[in-house]
């Protein structure tokens, strides 16, 4: 693993130094887009919607539109807009971990200390273990700012970008029923069906099986279990034409280099 | 090497990791005990000493080539998955190349495997099998060889196998196009001619064609150039031309393979190609006394290209 960026936690007159990893990656599987016919590979060209004609990235600029009319902005507009770059993981309050709803958390990564940094973040890891509490804070990664928690996992301190408010949808707009609207023993039941199905979380009992079932279904395919019989074709000298062609070609390409 | 063990004081080192420094760089070897093929008993940490070993034979075949990475963290019993981007992955240590990538549909940072600690990383990420592609960064649109990839049916025995790229080597004598064999690491073999970079995939990949065509004239019925797996006959041996292609990859000469009895992509002599001749006995036990004897007879692949218009003349064009 190769750490996205260093920085320190701080809290108080506490100043941890720390690298940060990502804690997730992907488990698609890559697919690649082909013709039907021919199965050669699919290509996109960025064409200018007026002209049609491809576009180099050199000459694409990026706009906003507003009310109507293009507002372009260059990279040195992004950068006004930018947060002030720190080296800091500031904390500016501890809460409780069950306090923040699951729908406020984005992405995960690891903490790892730098060496001056051990003692103090064990101590952080195991008072944070011990009390049940998540430190609020704020960092900039990639000319970002954001809102995140530090909590502890195992033997590690994990930093969990957080989504601010106005990123979360308003479900009023949803019918749903109110809170009052069921019957007593309806409830009762509920529970105890709950009840019965309750076993502790491991996350090990769940696999992504949609890949594994994809991939499975490529290497009968490529074994080729659904061959159908061939029809008989008339013999024709292909390599004759490619020849020619080739011939041609490499001539042409002779001419222009000299 | 020594390569003692560091006590780093991270709370995610385990026993089966290790801190390495390779030329100087810096990197943490994991879970070196993995066992990756479970039957023979080969762990990740055998892949690792494997590729440390065979680096200065293979490395002249992945300098500058950008790197399909195809990852197999849990070693042979699933498929794994191929990586290509490495964008704020890859060590800063470690050469990169920013290209755009049609299925991506973006710009990707392809892994370039320049140096020693390059390649154990890439063993490190589970990369058993090294796939670069057939051009260097210089030259990204010039392959240096063109490669014809002879792929047997679920019928064919290896036997069928040796036939075909006797055929092949036939077909390419007649062009006086030199020719190089290895086998392919898995079912089967790999014919190499050398283009030095002259001329475009678009040339390679049809004079690659041309000589398939050529080869399954030769012989008709066991080989076959059709590319559709529904309308190839099932007993039919498909000589592909169609790795020739800008960004399409194998695996490199001397790579290891996810397979049983963890077999190595070996060049091969000629004059080895009998009756009898098998795969499986080239593997990760055998490759280096072999090496000892013969040295490393694959590299005239990355030497001087043939003269295309030369060679169809040969064939009667």
């Amino acid at each position: 693993m190769r750490s996205i960026w260093t920085g320190s936690i701080c809290f108080g007159l506490v100043n941890i130094p720390v690298k940060l990893y990502s804690a997730v990656e992907a488990s698609e599987l890559n697919l690649d887009m082909l013709d039907k016919k021919d199965h050669s590979h699919i290509k996109f060209k960025r064409v200018n919607e007026s002209t049609g004609k491809e576009v180099a990235w050199a000459n694409i600029v990026k706009a906003y539109d507003l009310n109507g009319k293009y507002v372009i902005l260059g990279e040195e507009d992004f950068a006004k807009a930018s947060p002030e770059k720190t080296k800091n993981i500031d904390i500016f309050q501890f809460v409780k971990l069950q306090e923040i709803d699951s729908v406020y958390f984005e992405t995960p990564y690891y903490l790892e200390p730098d060496k001056s940094g051990t003692r103090a973040y064990a101590l952080l890891r195991e008072a944070l273990r011990k009390s049940g509490m998540a430190g609020l804070g704020n960092f900039v990664l990639r000319n970002r700012e954001h809102l995140v928690i530090l909590k502890a996992k195992d033997n590690a301190i994990i930093l969990n970008t957080i989504r601010f408010e106005e990123e979360i949808r308003d479900a009023s707009n949803l019918k749903l029923p109110a809170k009052t609207s069921a019957k007593p023993n309806e409830i009762k039941m509920a529970l105890s069906l709950i009840e019965n199905m309750t076993a502790t979380f491991d996350i090990k009992a769940y696999k992504d099986n949609y890949t594994a079932e994809l991939m499975k279904l490529i290497k009968a395919k490529a074994r080729g279990k659904t061959v159908k019989q061939p029809v008989m074709k008339v013999v024709h000298r292909q390599s004759d034409d490619l020849m020619s062609q080739l011939k041609a070609s490499l001539s042409k390409k002779q001419k222009k280099a000299s | 090497m020594s390569k003692a063990i560091k006590k780093t004081g991270k709370p995610a080192a385990k026993k089966e990791d290790k801190a390495v420094t390779i030329e100087g760089k810096k990197l943490q070897l994991t879970n070196l005990q993995k066992l990756y093929w479970e039957e023979e008993k080969i762990t990740k940490g055998d892949v690792i000493d494997y590729y440390s070993k065979i680096y200065r034979y293979i490395i002249p075949y992945l300098k500058d080539r950008p790197q399909s990475m195809k990852r197999n963290p849990n070693g042979i019993k699933d498929e794994g998955f191929f990586q290509k981007d490495m964008r704020g992955e890859a060590p800063e240590w470690a050469d990169t190349i920013e290209l755009y990538s049609e299925s991506a549909n973006k710009h990707i940072d392809y892994f370039l495997c320049n140096n020693k600690a390059s390649l154990i990383y890439m063993a490190n990420l589970g990369c058993i099998e090294i796939n670069p592609w057939n051009s260097r960064t210089k030259s990204l649109d010039n392959p240096d060889y063109i490669i014809m990839d002879i792929d047997p049916s679920e019928k064919n025995s290896f036997d069928d196998v040796i036939e075909v790229a006797k055929a092949v080597k036939t077909v390419l004598d007649k062009a006086g196009a030199a020719a190089f064999l290895k086998t392919s690491g898995a079912s089967g073999m790999h014919v190499y001619v050398p283009l030095g970079a002259k001329y475009d995939y678009d040339h390679a990949r049809a004079f690659a064609e041309l000589v398939a065509h050529l080869t399954v004239e030769l012989l008709p019925n066991l080989t076959t150039t059709e590319r559709s797996l529904s309308k190839r006959p099932k007993n039919k041996l498909y000589v592909d031309y169609l790795q020739n292609r800008k960004g399409q990859t194998l695996a490199s000469a001397y790579s290891l393979r996810p397979r049983p009895g963890a077999t190595v992509s070996t060049p091969l002599e000629w004059k080895e190609l009998k009756k009898g001749l098998h795969p499986s006995k080239f593997t990760i036990q055998t490759i280096f006394k072999r090496l000892d004897a013969k040295g490393d007879i694959f590299k005239p692949v990355l030497g001087k290209g043939v003269d295309m218009r030369k060679c169809l003349k040969n064939l009667g064009a």
